[in-house]
């Protein structure tokens, strides 16, 4: 099986559009994690693409205004309250609120308190 | 510029405050023109000192898989585009704790593939890791004896059956294609004896 070098670093280069380099260091923040196999370090790269793809396709599928034909932030926060594989998500995609709706609830617990 | 910092007093900073998560601010600035400014995002966050939580992947990057994913007529929002970076880096940070789990109960000192692709199942991650072993298995078979750079000891721990009817699914087809060029790259590279590295370095 025989394929000319240019072509094969064209094609090598499709394979992986994330920087390996990055994912090492994103891998290394973690603590007792000395160092890593070359095949590891690529292997996670490639998956956290496939990992990308999933969640933004899953999202979209599952977004909660489906004629708007955008996916939002609220529709990632959803997938993750609502799939076992993206649970892990919850505690960095918490449900955002209006500030206004915000300063009204504690207006109102202010309001609450200043009665006793 | 924008989304990482948090402060309690919004009343120190010159922006329009939109929304906010339950716990903290997340700010917007004045003018939203809709438009990703890139570099600005890159910068702001390549030049900062490191937290752990700090490190990201570059947003470009990221906001072109995910266009790529869904269907053509789909637009992403900015903020789901942010929130998705974050994501990733979380989805890293996971798997390595896992996998570093299990490779200091062996008490080696090298995460090795087997311990992400271990730590894939056992978050639940296994459509990322089917394909692989299919296709390991397949390139194993074909390269019997011969030493190859993936690994021959990866192929001797998947021994599992894989079942054909995941393959209906078109996410998983997408996943599989993928898979088979990448693997068909390795293999490729092995023989030409390149440091496979220098390809994959954007």
């Amino acid at each position: 099986m025989r394929h000319n070098s240019k072509h094969q670093a064209s094609e090598a280069k499709k394979a992986i559009s994330l920087p390996i380099s990055r994912v090492r260091l994103i891998m290394k923040s973690s603590p007792d994690v000395s160092s890593i196999n070359q095949d590891a370090l690529f292997l996670t790269t490639k998956a956290t693409e496939l990992f990308v793809q999933h969640l933004a396709l899953t999202s979209f599928n599952n977004r909660s205004q489906t004629e708007a034909n955008t996916l939002n932030y609220s529709d990632l926060a959803k997938t993750a309250e609502e799939s076992d594989t993206f649970h892990f998500l919850t505690d960095i995609l918490p449900k955002k609120i209006l500030a206004q709706d915000y300063l009204k609830s504690l207006e109102q617990m202010q309001d609450e308190d200043s009665d006793f | 510029m924008d989304g990482d910092s948090s402060t309690t007093d919004v009343s120190q900073l010159g922006m329009t405050l939109d929304y906010m998560a339950s716990s903290h601010y997340v700010l917007h600035p004045q003018k939203d023109d809709g438009e990703e400014n890139m570099n600005d995002h890159e910068d702001s966050r390549t030049k900062e000192n490191y937290k752990e939580q700090d490190i990201y992947l570059p947003i470009a990057i990221v906001a072109r898989i995910m266009k790529n994913s869904v269907p053509q007529t789909g637009k992403i929002a900015k903020d789901a585009k942010e929130c998705v970076q974050e994501c990733v880096s979380e989805f890293i940070t996971f798997i390595t704790s896992e996998a570093s789990e299990r490779y200091h109960y062996e008490k080696r000192k090298t995460i090795n593939r087997e311990d992400i692709l271990f730590a894939m199942s056992t978050l639940g991650f296994n459509i990322y890791v089917d394909p692989f072993k299919l296709y390991l298995q397949k390139f194993r078979e074909a390269m019997k004896g011969e030493k190859w750079m993936l690994g021959v000891a990866v192929g001797e721990s998947l021994g599992e059956d894989l079942t054909d009817d995941g393959f209906a699914n078109p996410l998983r087809a997408g996943i599989i294609t993928a898979a088979e060029h990448f693997l068909n790259v390795c293999y490729n590279t092995r023989h030409q004896k390149i440091p496979f590295i220098i390809y994959f370095y954007l």
